[in-house]
């Protein structure tokens, strides 16, 4: 299994502490290959994309609209 | 594989374009904050990077001479793609879209094509007041000589684009800010779905019976696809069953399956977040009664932005477009159940 | 050189211009957060701030009485304030007031105050055009009004800006066109969208003055307004001045402005225009340190004033937005 990982350099989180996840691009469950563009999250005016570590099944941990940090899983890849 | 991949509509559209761009060297991109920024509306997002500044260009903001430039450009053998950035703005270059790229084909007798697409965003409901809110569906659609498309989720829109830059004629291709499914603005749930990764395309012209039902037809697109959704969700519970149709094109307009379906219901609402008069709901009515007008059991009913300027202040804005409770509204109407 | 009186008068119009914004700025945020919804909040939609711009309204309208004409484009607050717009009623419109100029219709890139003749309008470079037709009408009325057409660097390649060039050098009408060149339109730098650095030198072609005015500096352009203006005046003609200002904040609220150099707006704000005019306002000695701080807290005032009118004020009924569609 492989965490989904905020970066923790992805954003500057004394001056911005939280952003959200804006989208998902797979559904929970759905198989992933790696590398693929899975959640972009909006910190403040800035969007990032975050891509798969590795192949899997989501799990997703942070739903849409949810509040994440520098750090935060936001899913979980089961290796099937 | 990933037939799961949920895309949004703005990054279906990037991609679709990116897939033309690898196959196809006499496409390229230009207009304003394309590049870098990626379109204001995300349509471009990533185009720069893969292809380049020669091939994704950045323009002045010089709309008469940029998208006139794309029309010489098609007629000497390429594929550009213009964005017009909010469609409001067609007033600073109306000319040569529809005086020279729409004309220009019948003018030479079929001898010249102008294969280009204008891709813009249309629409409101976020307070962005009367020049940068407008659909202005009917104003493009209405001018003889250029197809224009409407697409209501990013399944539609990525084989749209596909369609519009492969077709030999203009292509007007009118996507909504709401439905873009961008981080910093609203968008339905359901604007995003499925997107298969390879190259597909679309036909123009083939609406697309969203929900079927008996009792009565919604014929609609773009956004108001969604809330004719949400009014036909909200009529079930009172037992009213809605068929909804999203039109994707205006131009070439699927009658066909407008009729069939009023031919099953015998009522029609049509929805349009365009204005009201000399527009896309009077077409779908005139398509109707000009057939048959004894298909209808009971006047047609239309909603559509009361002919008035988009206001800035929501409360006003909200009044003016029609939304899931206008249209139940007006669907109870045509039933004979109102009140 | 400016008089006592037109030091200060800037000097306020500056700081009322910059607090104006400097709230907007964390106005517009409410509603907006953790998520940023453009739509949401308390003022909703676009919101295009000119902080950093303020020499380019303050430097001109100075030299301006209310008849004369003033057209802004879609970045307005600063010239408005400058024109004396009524400051309560301008940010009732933003806020989508009933009390608001035009009882919420029109929003912040609509604003209009016939009693002081100001409008802007969102289209780039649409301005231009009217600005000449209000000189025509002057000069046709036999007064001595003239206008000002304010445009961004980018809207300076704009067909309607050269036309409206061509009508104003060609009739020799009252006009004076002031290009606001904060270096940015959008994402786009004007060395990629402007095949000439000095647009001021397009002015030949039209068969009138240019001036450039380097570095923000509010004390060059009150002199080259006051000549322009002055000459308008004197029926001798239209001119087009160009400002090199600073844009500190985004295109709009929201813009990532992930293509601006890191570091741009730091620079700029190290030599900020209002900091340096109120330096020099001491240093030439006529003026005192407290007659500048009485000044700018006039300015705060009136800006918390008028916000606070906004947020009282109450929306309009949903069904006001089918009247004044025609007069
Ligand atoms: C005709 C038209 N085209 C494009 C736009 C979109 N737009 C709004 S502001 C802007 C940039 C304007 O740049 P500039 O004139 O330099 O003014 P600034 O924003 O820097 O103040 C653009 C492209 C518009 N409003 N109108």
């Amino acid at each position: 299994m492989t965490d989904v990982t905020v970066p923790e350099d992805l954003w500057d989180a004394n001056k911005t502490p939280e952003g959200i996840v804006a989208n998902w691009f797979y559904s929970d469950g759905a198989e992933v290959p790696e590398g693929a563009t899975l959640a972009e999250l909006m910190v403040e005016k800035s969007s990032f994309d975050i891509a798969a570590p590795a192949a899997g099944t989501l799990r997703i941990v942070v739903p849409k609209d949810g509040t994440v940090r520098p750090g935060s899983v936001i899913a979980r890849l089961e290796s099937g | 594989m990933s037939s799961n991949r949920q895309l949004t509509v703005s990054r279906a559209m990037a991609e679709a374009i990116a897939l033309e761009m690898r196959t196809d060297p006499s496409v390229f991109v230009m207009g304003e904050d394309i590049g870098t920024y990626g379109g204001i509306f995300g349509a471009t997002a990533g185009l720069l990077d893969e292809f380049g500044e020669e091939r994704v260009r950045d323009t002045p903001i010089s709309e008469t001479g940029f998208i006139g430039a794309g029309v010489g450009a098609a007629m000497a053998g390429m594929r550009p793609i213009v964005e017009l950035m909010f469609v409001d703005f067609f007033g600073v270059c109306m000319d040569s879209i529809y005086n020279l790229a729409a004309k220009n084909t019948y003018f030479s007798g079929g001898n010249c094509k102008v294969p280009m697409v204008i891709m813009t965003a249309t629409g409101g409901g976020y307070s962005d007041a009367g020049q940068h809110s407008q659909t202005l569906h009917a104003t493009f659609a209405h001018l003889p000589g250029m197809k224009v498309v409407a697409p209501s989720n990013a399944y539609d829109a990525k084989g749209l684009m596909a369609a519009a830059i492969r077709d030999d004629s203009p292509v007007v291709f009118m996507f909504h800010k709401g439905l873009q499914g961008l981080a910093w603005m609203a968008s339905p749930e359901e604007a995003a779905t499925a997107v298969p990764e390879e190259a597909y395309t679309l036909p123009f012209g083939e609406a697309r019976v969203v929900r079927a039902g008996k009792d009565v037809t919604l014929v609609t697109l773009s956004m108001m696809v969604h809330r004719a959704m949400d009014a036909a969700r909200a009529l079930e519970k009172d037992g009213i069953d809605a068929e909804v149709i999203d039109l994707r094109s205006l131009v070439p307009l699927d009658r066909e399956t407008i009729l069939q379906s009023v031919a099953k219901t015998g009522r029609l609402v049509v929805v349009d977040e365009d204005y009201r008069s000399y527009g896309l709901t009077a077409e779908v009515i005139a398509s109707v009664v000009e057939k048959d007008p004894g298909l209808l059991k009971a006047p047609p009913q239309r909603l559509a932005v009361p002919d008035v300027p988009i206001p800035y202040s929501r409360p006003m804005e909200q009044f003016v477009l029609p939304n899931a409770e206008t249209i139940a509204a007006a669907t109870r109407i045509t039933l004979g159940k109102a009140g | 050189m400016p008089s006592k009186a037109q030091l200060l008068w800037m000097y306020e119009a500056m700081e009322k211009a910059r607090y104006y914004e400097d709230t907007m700025a964390t106005v517009y945020m409410e509603g907006k957060q953790p998520k940023f919804d453009i739509g949401a909040g308390t003022v909703p939609g676009e919101m295009h701030l000119a902080a950093g711009q303020e020499p380019c309204a303050a430097g001109v309208c100075v030299h301006l009485r209310p008849e004369d004409t003033v057209t802004a484009p879609h970045r307005p607050h600063h010239v408005a304030i400058a024109k004396g717009v009524d400051l309560n009623r301008m940010t009732a419109e933003i806020f989508g007031k009933k009390s608001g100029l035009s009882g919420g219709r029109g929003g912040h890139m609509h604003l209009f105050d016939p009693a002081v003749n100001f409008a802007c309008s969102g289209i780039i470079a649409e301005g231009t055009g009217p600005a000449v037709g209000a000189a025509l009408a002057a000069k046709l009325k036999g007064s001595d009004a003239i206008s000002v057409s304010y445009i961004g660097e980018g809207a300076a390649n704009q067909g309607a800006t050269h036309e409206a060039l061509n009508l104003a050098g060609l009739w020799k009408l009252p006009v004076v066109f002031v290009i606001e060149d904060n270096a940015w339109g959008i994402s786009v730098p004007k060395s990629k969208a402007t095949a000439i650095a000095d647009t001021s030198q397009r002015a030949a072609g039209y068969g009138m003055p240019g001036h450039h005015v380097a570095d923000n500096d509010t004390l060059a352009l009150f002199e080259v307004a006051g000549e322009a203006v002055a000459r308008a005046r004197r029926g001798e003609g239209p001119s087009l001045i160009e400002v090199e200002t600073y844009r500190y904040y985004g295109h709009f609220q929201g813009d990532p402005e992930l293509y601006r150099p890191k570091g741009e707006v730091e620079a700029l704000k190290a030599k900020d225009p209002i900091e340096r005019l109120r330096k020099a306002m001491l240093e030439g000695g006529e003026i005192t340190a407290e007659e500048a701080d009485a000044a700018r807290d006039r300015a705060r005032q009136e800006v918390d004033e008028a916000y606070a009118f906004a947020r009282a004020a109450d929306y309009p009924a949903p069904e006001e937005a089918l009247t004044h569609v025609f007069a």
